[in-house]
């Protein structure tokens, strides 16, 4: 009971202070401010920030000490006295523990409470109305502070109630229902019988009703279903199929248009290249067959009255025959394709014939050139010849085993360059062995001119040169490029995979056969032009091969060239199959490249001529500056540099000029060119008419000593050419930024040549301007040029470094990134602080007890010693009386006196 | 338990305010570097001292031309930067002062804090810390500092907080970064290199001289002064055996008082702004310098 009572005290104080709030705190402080102005301490701030709540600024020192002392007084102290004893007092009345109340409202309350006691554990007692009185308060008590009271204090009873004695309450509750019953049994039995009657009655009545209410309801609902059927909302429900008959018709309608529709069909597809190439071959088969259709009946109408063989005839009974397995075509095919080849091989020898005697001419001009490499080829046969082309093609594809065998090689290499003689030689022993009859030969002549226009359209590849050249002699050009186009259809790369192979080795023979056209006197230009198309589509079919085959014969060409320079007499400029192989290549293959497998050989290799070959003849100098434009042609896209060019350029020019230039100043120029000569070749003697463009193929095809070449036309022609060239060159490396020393000293021999008495007026134009053109670039490069200075030594500046800081910085947040190491640093804060409290608290606890305990002792010593001074003074009073015989005297004086 | 008697133990570490105290570990490096690099002076004058034995240069010269690729030819400055003697700047009565303004700390400008200075009882006029932001940039900006030949700056509020801050610190260019940045350093007294440890700034104690150098020559800055001279000219007799110190006021009215300025100079006959008054100072030292 008295710990409850306890705990009752204590609630409201607590729930006081609640509301009370912090404010009360302060109104006490303030007072006790006012008693003690020494417990007040106010710090003095370092900065007065600005804007800054002064509150809480003081600090009370004193005060929170003595409020301390104040706590300590009340618990600690009163827990150790209380430690010493038995039992404890506890006041239990009411609003004793209540400052406020004064003694009157003290009494008010406690009167209150015992009634209200008095009144709630009568258990047995009847209510007579008084109840009212607690629930309301309406005792009509004016004080406040006793309403707030009673109020808390009811409160708590009923939560003590709930949480305690929730069992004395259901019991109460029950004791309720029980007083309820003994009510209702009072009744008579009769009473509830006639309520219970009445109940029923109730609720028939009810029944009725709402049955009543139903039939009212469906009624209403009858009639409203009526109105709503003759409504036109009804009719349209009902009428539905109609309506729903409009649409569908508008539906069907769609539906037939769509079905009437033509669904869009896909377009032709885009052909693969394949199918193209797979296409153009049958149309030329197509062709091919109605060609031989054509030849046959041609041949039957002729033959007709012969009876021809017996392949005829039984391609006329196959025909006849209804059980054909349609295998007719491929005997038909075959007969006539085997007939033509035969045809063509029969042909070949007269062919050959007649046009060796056509070429007997020229022969002994290109055996003067070829003599030595033709003597080695002289013996080779024609099976010879197309076996060693074969291992040719088979190492040009291997690729690795081009330093097998130098014996070899050098066969191969000589049998193809000796292929056209070879040919020719073959051709005249044929026709010298075999002679065949004059008879037949006419015959076939007269077939042959039958048949030559008539190309055939399917041309499988020829496997070798001597096929291809069975095949396009004596054709004119247009034909044999039609031939080789339709050589290309048949078997084009893209057809199959052999077909790469066989392609292969026609692009070889059509490089030779090129060749040996470019070789050939008279020289047919037209069809080298139009050959140069084909090959150079086959280059690109087949470029790995292509780049090979014009290595090799690269490689070849420098291997004569290098034998050619031992002996330079005979000449060493390259021959005009060279020359035109290199301008082929130059179309071939892409001129910008920085390295190319073939054509930076190739440019070496012309440099080389143009710097190794001497001048003797004028026809040294066309070929030379044909060599010159070929380079520049070459250098023109990657803007190359090619000194040996300029230099050849130079050395004509100094031919040209008939003054002799100061040595000192171009030793070492004369030095490189120590193989030139330098008698005044293209010096012009006499005045010349006009300038006229050279015609390089007429010139090669005079011999060297030929008198044009010392005629002053040439010169002209040649020098107004080299001056084009120069041009060019000028404008190509004009970037260059030694363009001033490499021009300079052409400028100036322009110049010389241009102030010639003889020098037509033309020319004279033309050098000055290339001079011109020259000086222009060199004035703007000059201007370009910066004097050598001193390297700029950028001072070292000190490295700066950002400052790190949080946009609006606020003081105490903790701007860690890691949100997990921040929260933990303030965790730690706060347990550091706490414990710290916790310490001081413990601290001040003990030296309070401590004091407690040393005033205890000092007032149990005062005690003490009080009484032991007391009986000390009793002692010597006594003993004072005894030495002074006070005792028995005073005792005996006293009781005499009395 | 008890002692037997009683010795004077100091318990606790000595607690010395060490927020002015650079921090050891940083100051490690910098020293190890200068080590480093005199071993390497050391060996480039050994490498010399034997290249004019064999009477080459170029030997040097190709080395020079490896470690930095220029056109040109080749100049071998020789430029002994310890015996360079430096200038500190010193802005004094910077009007730097933080206030709660509604719930933030904020650094007071005349241009947005004037209602709330106003209520407060102050005059506007007198805040205005784009003074020391433009002197800062002036000075931190100035090819005198990216040479090298400034020491460092102190800034000396109004209020009597006195910061360094480091020659190497890249001063934010925008005004609001850099109240920002005071604001942050008037509130945590110091502000670190983004991505280092090292402080670039930081609040130190009173006085600024405690942290001069020596027999440094404090030169004043003032219009009122009755010295007015040629920077230029005072500056050739000036600046060149000892470190200089020039104090100015970051201020926009009223004239820098203290007591430990050796003399007061003013350097125009009109009264100059302070960024400009140091840009003419750092453009006379520059010259005087031949820091181009």
């Amino acid at each position: 009971m008295g710990k409850k009572m306890k705990g009752n005290d204590k609630k409201p104080d607590k729930k006081g202070g609640r509301k009370m709030g912090a404010e009360a705190v302060a109104m006490k402080a303030k007072a006790k401010k006012v008693e003690n102005p020494f417990e007040l301490i106010s710090s003095r701030r370092k900065f007065d920030v600005l804007g800054k709540k002064r509150k809480g600024e003081e600090r009370r020192d004193g005060f929170s000490r003595s409020r301390g002392v104040d706590k300590r007084n009340n618990t600690l102290l009163k827990e150790y006295e209380q430690s010493l004893k038995s039992s404890v007092f506890v006041d239990k009345r009411i609003g004793e523990h209540d400052k406020e109340l004064g003694e009157f409202d003290k009494g008010v309350i406690r009167s209150q409470r015992a009634r209200q006691l008095k009144a709630k554990k009568s258990m047995y007692n009847l209510s007579d109305g008084e109840e009212d009185v607690y629930g309301d308060g309406a005792l009509g008590e004016p004080s406040s502070a006793r309403d707030d009271f009673d109020s808390v204090q009811l409160s708590d009873e009923d939560d003590d109630i709930d949480q305690d004695d929730s069992g004395s309450r259901r019991l109460r509750n029950r004791n309720r229902d029980s007083s309820g019953e003994e009510e209702e049994r009072r009744k008579s039995k009769k009473e509830v019988m006639d309520e219970i009657i009445m109940k029923s009655k109730l609720g028939k009545m009810e029944k009725a009703k709402h049955k009543e209410e139903k039939e009212k309801l469906l009624e209403g609902l009858n009639e409203e279903y009526m109105s709503i059927e003759k409504s036109d909302a009804m009719k349209s429900l009902t009428q539905d199929f109609i309506v729903q008959d409009e649409p569908s018709d508008k539906y069907a309608m769609l539906m037939d248009d769509l079905r009437s529709d033509r669904r869009g069909r896909p377009t032709d597809r885009t052909k693969t290249p394949e199918e193209i190439a797979q296409e153009e071959r049958e149309k030329l088969e197509e062709l091919e067959e109605k060609r031989k259709k054509r030849m046959q009946e041609t041949e039957d109408l002729s033959d007709e009255d012969e009876d021809t063989g017996g392949e005829e005839s039984s391609k006329r009974v196959r025909v006849v025959s209804g059980d054909d397995l349609g295998d007719s075509f491929s005997v038909d095919a075959k007969h006539p394709k085997k007939g033509w080849i035969d045809e063509v091989l029969e042909r070949e020898g007269d062919e050959d014939d007649s046009a060796s005697d056509e070429d007997s001419g020229s022969e002994g001009e290109e055996d003067d050139d070829d003599d030595e490499d033709s003597d080695g080829g002289k013996g080779h046969s024609l099976k010879d010849w197309e076996q060693s082309d074969d291992e040719l093609e088979a190492e040009l594809e291997g690729d690795e085993e081009e330093e097998d065998d130098d014996d070899d090689d050098d066969d191969e290499d000589e049998d193809e360059e000796e292929a056209e003689p070879i040919v020719h030689k073959k051709s005249k022993k044929d026709s010298s062995a075999p002679s065949e009859g004059t008879v037949k030969q006419t015959t076939n002549m007269k077939k042959l001119s039958s048949t030559q226009h008539d190309i055939p359209y399917v041309i499988h590849a020829p496997q070798s040169f001597e096929e291809l050249i069975a095949l396009v002699e004596n054709r004119s050009n247009a034909d044999v490029i039609t031939i080789v186009n339709r050589i290309r259809t048949t078997d084009s790369i893209k057809l199959a995979a052999e077909n790469r192979k066989k392609m292969q080795v026609f692009y070889g023979i059509l490089l030779q056969y090129f060749a040996v056209l470019a070789n050939k006197k008279p020289l047919n230009i037209e069809l080298l032009n139009m050959l140069v198309k084909p090959l150079i589509d086959m280059s690109g079919e087949i470029p790995y091969f292509a780049a090979i085959c014009a290595r090799q014969r690269l490689l070849k060409t420098r291997a004569q060239f290098c034998e050619a320079l031992k002996n330079p007499e005979d000449g060493c400029w390259p021959s005009l199959k060279t020359l035109f192989l290199l301008r082929l290549w130059s179309m071939i293959f892409p001129c910008s490249d920085y390295r190319h497998a073939v054509m930076t050989p190739s440019i070496l290799l012309m440099c080389e001529y143009l710097m190794r070959c001497p001048i003797s003849s004028g026809r040294d100098i066309a070929i030379g500056s044909f060599l010159c434009s070929i380079v520049l042609l070459v250098a023109k896209q990657s803007k190359k540099f090619c000194p040996e060019a300029i230099l050849f350029i130079r050395t004509l020019l100094m031919a040209a000029s008939d003054k002799k230039l100061p040595p000192s100043e171009e030793s070492e120029f004369y030095h490189f060119m120590e193989l030139k000569t330098l008698t005044p070749f293209l010096c012009i003697q006499d005045d010349v008419k006009e300038v006229v463009p050279l015609n390089f193929l007429k010139m090669m095809d005079l011999p060297a000593d030929s008198p044009y070449f010392s005629s002053d036309e040439f010169r002209a022609s040649i020098l107004s050419s080299v001056v084009e060239t120069l041009r060019g060159f000028v404008e190509i490396n004009g970037g260059l930024s030694s363009f001033p020393e490499i021009f300079m000293p052409i400028s100036t021999l322009l110049h010389q040549v241009g102030n010639q008495e003889k020098i037509p007026q033309t020319l004279r134009e033309k050098l000055e301007d290339a001079a011109e053109l020259i000086e222009k670039k060199t004035e703007e490069h000059h201007k370009q040029r910066t004097p050598l200075a001193m390297r700029k030594q950028k001072p070292v500046a000190i490295r700066m470094v950002n400052p790190k800081f949080e946009e609006n910085f606020a003081k105490g947040r903790d701007y860690d990134p890691d949100k997990y190491r921040s929260d933990m640093k303030k965790l730690k804060k706060k347990l550091n602080e706490e414990r710290k409290g916790v310490v001081r608290e413990l601290r001040k606890d003990s030296y309070f007890m401590s004091d407690v305990k040393a005033k205890e002792k000092a007032v149990h010593e005062q005690e003490r010693a009080e009484k032991h001074g007391k009986n000390l003074a009793f002692l010597q009073e006594q003993e004072h009386a005894f030495k002074s015989g006070q005792l028995g005297k005073g005792k005996g004086s006293k009781k005499r006196k009395r | 338990m008890v002692r037997p008697y009683g010795i004077k133990v100091n318990k606790r570490k000595e607690r010395r305010e060490r927020y002015d105290k650079e921090e050891d570990e940083e100051d490690e490096q910098p020293k190890f570097e200068q080590k480093r690099k005199e071993v390497k002076k050391a060996k480039r004058e050994e490498a010399t001292s034997n290249a004019e034995e064999e009477d080459d240069e170029e030997n040097e010269i190709a080395e020079e031309a490896a470690d930095e690729l220029d056109v040109g030819i080749p100049i071998v400055v020789s430029g002994n930067k310890k015996d360079q003697t430096g200038v500190i700047f010193v802005l004094e009565k910077a009007s730097l002062e933080v206030a709660k303004v509604g719930k933030t700390y904020q650094l007071l400008n005349s241009d947005d804090h004037a209602n709330f200075l106003r209520k407060n009882g102050r005059d506007p006029a007198h805040y205005r810390p784009d003074i020391t932001h433009q002197a800062l940039l002036m000075i931190l900006d100035s090819p005198v500092n990216k040479a090298g030949r400034l020491k460092a700056v102190y800034v000396r509020t109004e209020q009597g907080v006195l910061f360094e801050v480091k020659p190497h610190v890249r001063i934010p260019r925008t005004f609001k970064r850099f109240a920002g940045i005071m604001l942050q350093l008037l509130q945590k007294l110091s502000i670190s290199a983004s991505g280092k440890r090292e402080k670039l700034m930081r609040v130190i104690k009173n006085p600024v001289t405690s942290h001069l150098p020596p027999n440094c020559r404090k030169i004043g800055f003032s219009y009122s002064s009755e010295k007015l001279v040629n920077m230029q000219k005072h500056l050739s007799t000036v600046c060149n055996e000892t470190d200089t110190v020039f104090v100015l006021g970051a201020m926009s009215h009223g004239k820098i008082e203290c007591d430990y300025i050796d003399d007061f100079v003013a350097i125009s006959g009109y009264p100059l702004s302070a960024a400009y008054c140091i840009s003419r100072i750092c453009e006379a030292l520059s010259t005087n310098w031949n820091i181009i």
